[in-house]
């Protein structure tokens, strides 16, 4: 209102414009606090942030980064995104920009010499090489960690697949950890009539799918696993073919979950005695204490027997790895804190939260499961195997899981499955190599 | 003007048009040029001929069932004692985000699910199963779990229509002695002519691009059995590394959503004249 009364005209567009101008300059600063680089990997004094995909282990981070500290003066600032497949994705984009986490947590193998191949990760050849001298690093996996000659990455830990199992309920069963094929189809068929599913296995997320397969091929020949994964032998020999049927009994026994059971729900099934036995990565450790399972009393884990006792004896190994980015926000630190990662008194607190296998051989894993496992390796001398998924180019065991969830799914026959799979393996690997050239 | 110009041009122009010239190139690293290649896999791959048989179930399912249910609701509620108690019930879930309604149905549609379980409580446990492992279960069970939050704004829509209708015509076709289902054959639903428009408009839209339920449930799985096109995309670009077959199924499923929108729109509106 004017002071003569009379409505102002010019009020209700200034009143409207002002509010535009309010909403416009409020959506600018949000836009611009959204592009500006995001404070979490921005450089922060004392600290190097960590790109990671296993919210759980953020504590444990933290806790061998206040070791770091004392050596190089830099913690660890964990960042998670819990989604493996987000997270693959959210690496392979930040390496380009500059908002690029100072370490990142990525996989061992081709899905590390893929990313190393489209450049932007910092060569750790020195490191390797100093962790070397001193011997904290086993020689043999200095393979799965380089490119060209060249190591890009520096060993998180190592894990190995096994067989956890219920002790309680092999205690009430009158069972004993399965050394032989025999006494593991004993175990399963006492669990069946028990109206125990013997064995979890699961296709959700994608991945697991691959767990079964390595490990019943690498138990039926690991020298053919090797030459597999490696493009010179055909999923459509006959190994591939032998495995492919166990796993095929095994469903049409009902030995396995239904593929849609989640893995995440393997140590409470475990521990409520649903399922007997949990083929799994040994950092699913800290899952059973997360459960409330003591090693040794409630769970204990052994290596799946080989088919034929005269097949050599070997095991599955995973090693994830921390990469620099060339173009990390904290290089200098990012580098101090990859160069004492591998110090026993950062690993042995490491080890002891992830209740795994360190990465330096001169730490005996606390858990004492697991440190039972590492002797029964070093006993048998068993011959370590690179995981199927770091094991023969991504885009290859990208599609071979999916048809492996599907054989899962019974959608289709092992034969299927494993032309499928050939068919796949013939074009990646000539489409790797010929990139390679 | 020039503003909105400006921004369609850099957020929706300049992506499509960068997508289309991607889908030209291969996924090998150096890039070549590969003509229609990319295309091709519409033919040879068999997981993308299944994407697509799914994605026209995912359409005719997701225009039908809450069209269909949310013009029953909504009639049937409109004028009832406990109308508003129930159309919160069935809008409620409209108010839900994608991934949760699919969390909610991953817990129900599991092997060893709440649909499972009841089932198997009274005495049918026959009828459990995979609900989310078998094509073409998995698929329609999703449809269903899609129609279940979708019907929501259909109702919505479909009381603002009936809201909407003069109440005289119906009296009218009343004292001319017109049965109920007369009167709902051939003066509301006449009348409702504009809101089922937008209805199966959106709906149609809603069923070409569904991603995050599908996601969350069963990630395209098992075996890219359950993938829609929208899926395939995300999975060819990103998990399986190839961005130009990616991008191929981006142009191809933008053309389809395109023209499907034109066509369906240019022939309704036009009957009415707009």
């Amino acid at each position: 209102m004017s002071a003569s009364g009379r409505t102002s005209s010019a009020g209700v567009p200034l009143a409207r414009r002002r509010f535009l101008a309010t909403v416009a300059a409020g959506a600018a600063a949000v836009t611009a606090a959204g592009c500006a680089r995001g404070a979490s990997t921005s450089a922060q004094p004392g600290t190097t942030s960590l790109s990671n995909d296993n919210a759980t282990w953020d504590d444990g981070y933290r806790k061998a980064g206040l070791e770091l500290e004392k050596i190089t003066g830099y913690s660890l600032r964990p960042l998670s995104n819990p989604s493996v497949t987000s997270y693959q994705q959210v690496v392979q984009m930040t390496l380009e920009t500059s908002k690029a986490s100072d370490l990142v947590k990525w996989a061992s193998g081709y899905q590390l010499k893929r990313l190393a191949r489209a450049g932007g990760l910092t060569d750790l050849s020195r490191v390797w090489q100093r962790y070397a001298d001193k011997g904290w690093v086993r020689g043999a996996s200095r393979g799965a960690v380089s490119y060209r000659g060249k190591a890009f990455g520096i060993p998180l830990y190592e894990s190995y697949y096994v067989l956890f199992y219920s002790k309680p309920v092999f205690k009430r069963l009158g069972l004993s950890e399965p050394r032989t094929w025999d006494e593991l189809l004993h175990c399963a068929e006492v669990l069946k009539r028990n109206k125990i599913t013997p064995f979890l296995a699961s296709q959700v997320g994608g991945w697991p799918a691959i767990e079964w397969f390595q490990e019943l091929v690498s138990k039926v020949d690991p020298l053919f696993y090797q030459q597999l994964v490696a493009g010179k032998a055909s999923y459509t020999d006959d190994p591939a073919r032998q495995a492919m049927d166990i796993w095929q009994d095994f469903n049409r026994k009902g030995w396995m979950t239904a593929p849609d059971f989640d893995q995440a729900r393997g140590p409470g099934a475990l521990k409520e005695g649903t399922v007997g036995m949990f083929l799994h990565g040994t950092w699913q450790a800290a899952g059973m204490s997360a459960a409330g399972m003591e090693p040794g009393v409630d769970y204990g884990a052994c290596i799946l027997p080989t088919v034929r006792p005269s097949t050599p004896k070997s095991v599955i190994a995973e090693s994830g790895v921390f990469v620099v980015p060339s173009r990390a926000s904290s290089h200098q630190a990012a580098m101090a804190n990859v160069g004492a990662w591998l110090d026993p008194s950062v690993q042995r607190v490491w080890s002891d939260f992830l209740q795994d296998s360190s990465a330096n051989p001169r730490v005996r894993a606390g858990n004492p499961v697991v440190a039972g496992l590492q002797r029964d390796i070093a006993r048998n001398r068993r011959l370590p195997l690179v995981r199927y998924w770091e094991a023969s180019p991504p885009s290859l065991i990208q599609g071979n899981s999916s048809d492996l969830g599907g054989f899962m799914a019974g959608q289709t026959s092992p034969a299927t499955t494993l032309r499928r799979m050939q068919e796949r393996a013939d074009s990646e690997w000539a489409a790797w190599k010929r990139d390679e050239a | 003007m020039a503003p909105a110009v400006l921004l369609v041009t850099l957020f929706l122009l300049a992506p499509f048009v960068w997508t289309v010239h991607r889908s030209f190139f291969g996924d090998s690293r150096t890039t070549p040029f590969s003509w229609f290649d990319n295309y091709t896999l519409f033919a040879s791959d068999p997981a993308l001929s299944r994407s697509v048989q799914n994605t026209l179930m995912w359409v005719v399912g997701t225009v039908v069932l809450p069209f269909v249910l949310g013009l029953a609701i909504a009639c049937m509620t409109d004028a009832s004692r406990f109308s508003r108690l129930a159309r919160l019930c069935v809008v409620l879930p409209y108010a839900l985000s994608g991934s949760a309604v699919a969390v909610v149905w991953n817990f129900m549609l599991t092997t060893d699910g709440a649909v499972n379980q009841v089932l198997d409580t009274f005495g049918l446990g026959s009828l459990a199963q995979g609900w989310l492992l078998t094509w073409p279960g998995n698929t329609i069970v999703m449809i269903l779990a899609n129609a279940w939050q979708a019907t929501g704004v259909a109702v919505i829509l479909f009381l603002v229509g009936l809201q909407s209708i003069p109440p005289e015509t119906i009296e009218a076709a009343s004292l001319d002695g017109a049965t109920g289902w007369q009167r709902f054959r051939h003066v509301v639903l006449p009348q409702l002519r504009p809101v089922s428009i937008i209805v199966i408009g959106m709906s149609l839209v809603n069923g070409l691009k569904s991603f995050d339920l599908i996601w969350v449930l069963t990630q395209g799985g098992p075996g890219r059995a359950t993938e829609t096109l929208a899926v395939s995309m995300y999975n060819e670009t990103f998990l399986e590394l190839r961005p130009g077959a990616g991008a191929a199924i981006a142009v191809v499923l933008t053309v389809i959503v395109l023209a499907a929108s034109w066509v369906y729109l240019r022939r309704q509106l036009d009957v009415k004249g707009v």
